[in-house]
């Protein structure tokens, strides 16, 4: 296996699928986020969002709470510290390969 | 221009139902007729003193104003379209008026990537130092507002255009042309340099009204208790 390859091995799958990476990006954007504005920002259906969402809280980088805005209740997201950390280990990592690999310039007709 | 980080979709999210321009708006809008209010009635009214009405207001606004939007967004915005933290409210530090001095100057402004805001100093405090520096000065006597909401109209545009809640140019024209307005009305010079400040509130409170309008029918109230549809 060359280095390169490895190093796309070593890419954190938790975070790599799409979805997942949609979510990481919007919470580490906006911070605190609730289940309905992640919904309507990703393109989401609820089962799909619950299911990325429970993945990225098991692996420890999302944390839920049931918290309450006046009477209404929300399900709100935020990422954790080691999420932030995985997170930013992804880009750098990922950003490196694109770098290296002469992708991150202007898009190719 | 489009919003993409999520970042400043955050921050341009809180804007989404119209409220802050309604809340800001109103808090000009009251306190500015009360120093109207005062011009009128006061035997000897001081040229600044009802500027005090409006710095209340103000006060009012910045100690309580982010109470009272969650408090009404909870009940608006959240069940409808989500929560997200609101902007942090950014004030014009010295990087910060560099990049001022880039909006003005026409050149694109660096890449906002987080979620703040400055409306409170580039829309409502724009309006309060404007009116009071042209009021303090009152150079124009019956011109005064002739020359003052243009300049006022094209400042906050300027300022605003590349924010995360930017003005229309057809809504800043329609403040611009309030000045030509009241000079056609013949309003007292005496009058004048409170009028700003009315017709800024009514103006803010206007677009923030059809913001709210606008939103409400495209997000009817949810079904559920979480705010989903099922």
């Amino acid at each position: 296996m060359t280095p390169r390859m490895q190093q796309i091995s070593q890419l954190d799958r938790v975070i790599h699928e799409p979805a997942r990476l949609a979510i990481m990006l919007i919470l580490g954007g906006a911070g605190d986020a609730d289940f309905l504005y992640l919904q309507r920002e990703g393109g989401f259906t609820q089962g799909n969002l619950s299911g990325h969402l429970a993945k990225l809280e098991e692996a420890g980088y999302v944390e839920i709470e049931k918290k309450f805005k006046g009477k209404v209740p929300l399900t709100v997201c935020s990422l954790t510290g080691k999420g932030r950390t995985a997170f930013a280990e992804y880009s750098n990592r990922m950003l490196g390969l694109l770098q290296s690999n002469g992708a991150c310039g202007s898009p190719r007709p | 221009m489009p919003i993409a980080s999520p970042g400043r979709r955050a921050a341009s999210y809180w804007f989404v139902d119209g409220l802050p321009d309604i809340l800001a708006g109103m808090t000009l809008l009251i306190f500015g007729a009360l120093g109207l209010w005062w011009r009128i009635h006061a035997r000897r009214p001081s040229s600044q003193f009802d500027f005090f009405f409006l710095a209340a207001g103000l006060l009012l606004l910045f100690w309580k104003g982010r109470a009272i939007l969650d408090f009404l967004k909870a009940r608006v915005t959240y069940p409808r379209t989500g929560y997200v933290q609101p902007p942090e409210e950014l004030s014009e530090t010295p990087a910060g008026r560099s990049d001022t001095l880039i909006t003005l100057s026409l050149r694109p402004a660096p890449p906002p990537d987080e979620n703040v805001t400055r409306f409170q100093s580039r829309t409502v405090m724009v309006i309060l130092w404007w009116c009071f520096l042209l009021s303090g000065l009152n150079p124009w006597k019956r011109w005064y507002a002739l020359l003052a909401m243009p300049a006022l109209a094209v400042t906050l545009y300027a300022l605003n255009r590349r924010s995360e809640r930017p003005f229309r140019w057809w809504s800043a024209l329609i403040l611009a042309l309030t000045g030509p307005a009241l000079l056609w009305l013949d309003v007292a010079p005496r009058l004048q340099p409170t009028l700003p400040l009315l017709l800024a509130g009514v103006w803010l409170v206007a677009q923030g009204a059809c913001t709210l309008v606008g939103y409400l029918r495209a997000n009817p109230y949810p079904r559920t208790q979480e705010g989903v549809s099922a």
